[in-house]
């Protein structure tokens, strides 16, 4: 290692070097620490910001068109279970497709998950590869979300087994299919005869 | 001997050579420095920090924003489909369409975004009340409730009561859904265990 006092080192320049050293370990030392301290601090200044925006933008209009469709169906299906066939003007087996079809719909928006029709959001994926190319690593996500990730593949690691191991499932539910099943609920609903236009 | 470890240019600030002109080392000038690549630092640090909170903050709230909105929704759904059913079996008058009216007037007054500390309105009580209209209404169509909301509704009924139920929290904050703050600038991961007052 060079020290100051190597023979035919210019003094000059070998305390240079040690003041150049101490001058980067310093100003590395105290920027790292201010860097940290303020990484903590803007996330905790913002995080109640993101939350309200991700409330108000995403998660309450996507929950409610769901919910909506949700709560249409499961109304038609057990009205046209405690319906006769009579009231409903049709024939049993008439009423036992209406009936299975209502059931299907149900059973299908059932399936349906907030990860399966989450937009993207672009500027976190967007920071992502910008962590993935400088460091080289993940970006951390929050646990209680990773969790619920892991639960849901748990699930249909689960649900595959059950299924039979060589049976590929339909895959999981995407928003075309949540319009088809909305484009079905109108027109079971016109079929019955009652006016929501707006589901 | 020449031994001031700072920049040349800084170099008038801050003179540390030999050890006999300790007595003039500007220690405040030292000080400032430090205070300058801290704060440099801390500004770099807080405005990439601020891009995590704000991606972070984003996925809770779409994810809180839809669950409780999912549920209401269906709530929603299932009382306008029922107007529309006794609508058109001429039943306008019967005690359910008054019960279905009434759960559809307590939804409308549920707020689409997270309501500010400032609003007086008792959110949890509303939820409670809409989740109880619901289930009366169940009860006179003579359908059961959806068990996917009876079940989860009580537990959630139950955390609400308990939260206003603290003597320790704040009336002002029992109506809004708030990320829980991080325990200290020097936690590592501050503001990773969110809860929300909900």
């Amino acid at each position: 290692m060079d020290t100051p006092w190597d023979e035919g080192r210019d003094t000059d320049t070998a305390w240079k070097d040690v003041r150049e050293a101490e001058w980067a370990k310093m100003s590395n030392e105290f920027t790292n620490v201010g860097y940290r301290e303020g990484i903590t601090a803007g996330k905790e200044a913002a995080v109640q910001e993101g939350f309200d925006r991700g409330f108000e933008d995403v998660g309450a209009p996507l929950g409610r068109d769901i919910g909506l469709i949700r709560g249409r169906s499961s109304a038609i299906l057990s009205f046209l279970i405690s319906t006769s066939p009579t009231a409903l003007n049709v024939a049993d087996d008439e009423k036992e497709v209406l009936v299975l079809e209502a059931r299907e719909i149900v059973s299908q928006l059932g399936n349906i998950r907030y990860s399966d029709i989450e937009p993207r959001d672009l500027e976190a994926e967007q920071h992502a590869r910008e962590h993935l190319e400088t460091e080289g690593q993940e970006m951390e996500v929050n646990e209680d979300l990773e969790k619920k990730k892991q639960m849901e593949g748990v699930e249909d690691m689960l649900a595959k087994m059950s299924a039979g191991e060589n049976v590929e499932g339909p895959g999981r539910p995407t928003v075309e299919d949540v319009v088809k099943l909305k484009a079905r609920l109108r027109a079971l609903s016109s079929r019955l005869g009652f006016g929501i236009d707006n589901c | 001997m020449a031994g001031n470890i700072v920049s040349p240019s800084l170099s008038s600030h801050l003179i540390l050579s030999s050890p006999s002109m300790a007595a003039d080392f500007d220690l405040e000038a030292l000080v400032d420095l430090e205070q300058t690549f801290y704060e440099t630092g801390y500004d770099d640090g807080f405005a990439h920090g601020r891009i995590h909170g704000l991606i972070e903050g984003r996925a809770l709230g779409r994810a809180k924003g839809f669950e409780m909105w999912e549920e209401l929704g269906f709530y929603e759904g299932f009382a306008q489909m029922w107007l529309s059913i006794y609508e058109k079996q001429g039943r306008s008058d019967d005690r359910a369409t008054s019960h279905t009216r009434r759960l559809l007037d307590l939804i409308a007054q549920f707020p689409r975004s997270n309501p500010s500390e400032t609003d007086e309105t008792d959110f949890p009580k509303l939820f409670r009340q809409i989740r109880s209209r619901y289930k009366v209404l169940c009860s006179t169509l003579g359908v059961r409730p959806s068990l996917r909301y009876s079940d989860r509704s009580q537990d959630r009924d139950e955390a609400a009561d308990a939260t206003l139920a603290g003597p320790d929290k704040p009336t002002s904050e029992k109506s809004v859904w708030k990320t829980e703050k991080g325990a200290g600038a020097n936690a590592p991961r501050a503001v990773s265990g969110h809860s929300f007052d909900f």
